[in-house]
């Protein structure tokens, strides 16, 4: 078992142990009455627990993360540069010396050699590969003597380095068990402290999923700097054609993506919002409690539906539909040749635009509850029919929330990528026949990722470029759909 | 004596407006109005006066058919205005609603400008022929609102801009816009101040000239001021119903006399 492993099971032992002796303990200062205490006896053990065990832990994982680093870079400078073969790079090396001190930790534990003789280790008189190969470490080509003794060295370092983990938070561990075990007295606040510990807990789920937020935003940002040094912004943005190939000489626009995203986005839309909004209308203002109860659930199961399986619905069933429709010449429904295959605009807009349904239907739905009664009654009491009350009263009312939920499906519309994967195509060009086959940026990103790739050139870290400005681009909508939404909710109150 | 001989003659000539018999509520499985009976006279306030969940709410809304937008209710016995039977199939609630204004206890102004929540109304019901038109209906609703001076600067203004008591003088506008023969009024100064009580109280008085008023008032003074007819109601019967001097001084069942000097509520 690794030191580490018996770090954590030693620091857990020792918070469960301070759990009940500080329970025991403020107990014992109130005289064996309870009533003395400032809290309950749960509090002045989870109190204990809390301080043994989170900080020792916490640094543990520090430690965790910032060790390999430093060794890595340490070794790193030992290693000569003539040992960087041409077209590699120092990081291949790194990984190989990486492979063989892991490697001969192995052969130590399965007890064919010991530590000193690993220690001894020599490439001229042992053949390390080899016997790496028989402890199921596989290295590229023979070991030279240099990365063997960057092994050796980075198996040093971690050996030290462990050490002194073990040295520094064993004994925080215990200084934390000891001054909270002391501490655990009847006047003690446990209560608030422990307290104060959930709060930090809570403060820091929230700022992992900001800081989640921003790392994500830089590491495009960073990717798609890249992507501009490699190639021309004029072109990605004001360009007019899309043709990757791995010559050289592509042309990276995002236009013709854009346009295909957008005109999906808006096909889907023009299904999805007055489908959706209709069947709000229904389900908040005419159906009754059983429908309700019943429809509600069952038009959200569509939400839950992975767009994958959209996907397959768009490539399937919906696109061989429509080109029954419009396509087949003297054998089509309309004895058309308009769609030639099955994959088209209108395809994936028209799937999409179903997903997005329960998406709109669900959150208007919420939006025209949040409608006070009162102002239907109103509108009742002067004579006002249903159907005119929900047109003059219940929507204007609405209107703004209404438009927040559409907003907020258009990002999603645009962020989509599994249904226009399987229902888009694959060709990028502006066209306003909805029948043909577009791409829109999604798919692109995922082609420009997928297979044998090489992350240095244009034709791949465009996918980040494209990516970034996705992101911008529903980021946008977002904010302002919030905005919409948010000004709403406030005239009620 | 002179005075109230007076009175009583000159209600006298009034006609019966609405004329409830035997009516009963249930809201499922709870009966909510039990037999009520009672004539309501045109040209007249009629108070409701009660404890909370007596019912008398709940028989208003009965009057204008406020109750059919409750699935779980149901009402029996007959509700005639003008003799003519509001539960009758024939009878459209829509149209009824228009003949028989409210006026809720909360103002409940749409979110719209101070000119269309009043012409909200004429413009369902086809009352203008032109614009003109509506501008003098919407005019004239506010004046007998007596809100039209604090408002006829800013008529495109949102109404849910104004004050609780200018709300509840505007609400009372939209309602006579639509030019009812009775107006219900639901505990309609229960959020106000003492000051837009009073405004309020002053209009509900002055309507009496044109409507026949029905309103629902936990202030006993209130019904005493404003109304000239007291119906007290009590878990769901109606206990009394007369003149509103009588009840207030003289009321003949013990109830209504424990009820009016505070001992039961």
């Amino acid at each position: 078992m690794s030191t580490t492993s018996l770090l954590v099971i030693a620091i857990l032992i020792l918070a469960t142990l301070g759990y009940f002796l500080a329970s025991k303990r403020a107990i014992s200062t109130a005289g064996g009455d309870r009533r003395k205490l400032h809290s309950l006896p749960v509090y002045y053990g989870s109190n204990a627990a809390m301080f043994t065990a989170i900080p020792a832990l916490g640094v543990l994982l520090i430690w965790l993360l910032a060790q390999p680093m430093l060794v890595e870079r340490n070794v790193l400078s030992t290693i000569p540069d003539k040992l960087i073969p041409e077209g590699s790079s120092i990081g291949l090396v790194m990984s190989d010396v990486r492979r063989v001190a892991d490697g001969l930790e192995v052969v130590i534990s399965l007890g064919t050699m010991s530590q000193s003789e690993t220690l001894r280790l020599d490439t001229e008189q042992t053949d390390i590969r080899a016997l790496l190969a028989g402890v199921g470490a596989a290295i590229g080509s023979d070991v030279q003597p240099e990365v063997l003794e960057a092994a050796q060295n980075y198996r040093a370092q971690t050996k030290t380095g462990q050490l002194w983990m073990v040295l520094i938070i064993a004994p925080l561990a215990l200084i934390g068990f000891a001054l909270s075990v002391l501490a655990a007295k009847a006047t003690f606040r446990a209560r608030n402290t422990v307290e104060r510990g959930i709060l930090a807990l809570l403060v820091l789920a929230a700022s992992l999923a900001i800081l989640t937020t921003i790392g994500i935003v830089f590491s495009m940002l960073f990717e798609s700097i890249n992507f501009f040094k490699l190639h021309p912004w004029t072109d990605f943005f004001f360009g007019g054609s899309w043709a990757p190939n791995f010559r050289g000489d592509s042309d990276l626009s995002i236009l013709p993506l854009l346009w295909g995203t957008i005109y999906i986005s808006i096909i889907a839309l023009i299904v999805a919002v007055p489908v959706g909004l209709f069947a709000a209308i229904y389900l908040s203002e005419y159906a009754g409690p059983r429908v309700r109860a019943f429809a509600k659930p069952l038009l959200e199961i569509l939400a839950g539906i992975p767009t994958i399986v959209y996907g397959l619905f768009a490539l399937l069933t919906v696109g061989p539909a429509l080109v029954r429709v419009f396509g087949r010449g003297e054998e089509g429904l309309l004895g058309l040749e308009w769609m030639s295959g099955a994959t088209a605009v209108l395809t994936a807009g028209l799937v999409m635009g179903i997903m997005l349904i329960p998406f709109v239907s669900s959150l208007s739905d919420d939006i025209m509850n949040a409608v006070p009664q009162s102002l239907r009654d109103g509108s009742l009491g002067l004579g006002a029919t249903p159907s005119e009350t929900i047109r003059q009263v219940v929507l204007p009312a609405a209107l703004p929330g209404i438009v927040g939920a559409v907003l907020l499906a258009a990002s999603r519309a645009i962020g989509e990528t599994m249904i226009v994967v399987l229902g888009a195509g694959a060709i990028a060009k502006f066209s306003a026949n909805p029948l043909e086959a577009m791409t829109t940026i999604t798919t692109r990103i995922v082609s420009q990722l997928t297979g044998d790739t090489d992350f240095a050139s244009p034709e791949t870290l465009v996918a980040f470029a494209l990516g970034l400005t996705l992101f911008v681009l529903t980021l946008g909508l977002n904010v302002i759909a919030l905005y919409i939404v948010r000004k709403y909710r406030e005239q009620y109150d | 004596m002179n005075d109230k001989n007076i009175m009583e003659s000159h209600m006298g000539t009034t006609a019966i407006k609405i004329s409830a018999r035997d009516v009963q509520v249930y809201y499922g499985d709870n009966y909510a109005i039990k037999d009520v009976s009672i004539d309501i006279e045109d040209k007249t306030v009629t108070a409701f006066i009660g404890p909370s969940g007596c019912g008398k709410s709940t028989f208003l809304r009965c009057l204008n058919r406020m109750n059919d937008t409750i699935d779980i209710c149901k009402v029996t016995g007959s509700i005639r205005i003008d003799d003519e039977d509001i539960y009758d199939r024939r009878v459209d609630p829509v149209q009824l609603r228009a003949k028989v204004g409210m006026v809720f206890q909360k103002p409940n102004p749409f979110p719209k400008s101070i000119y269309d929540n009043v012409a909200y109304g004429p413009r369902i019901h086809g009352l203008a022929q032109n614009k003109a038109d509506l501008d003098d209906i919407v005019e004239s609703a506010l004046r007998r609102g007596a809100i039209w001076n604090e408002v006829k600067d800013r008529l495109q203004s949102p109404g849910t801009g104004l004050s609780g008591g200018q709300q509840q003088r505007l609400c009372i506008a939209r309602a006579v816009a639509t030019e009812p023969e009775v107006l219900l009024m639901d505990e309609p100064c229960s959020a106000l101040d003492p000051i837009a009580t009073a405004q309020v109280e002053e209009l509900i008085d002055e309507l009496r000239q044109s409507f026949s008023v029905v309103i629902v008032t936990h202030s006993m003074q209130q019904a005493a001021r404003v109304s000239q007819k007291t119906a007290f109601f009590h878990l769901g019967n109606m206990v009394e119903y007369g003149e509103t001097g009588q009840i207030f001084t003289t009321p003949q069942d013990p109830r209504t006399e424990s009820y009016i000097t505070g001992r039961i509520g």
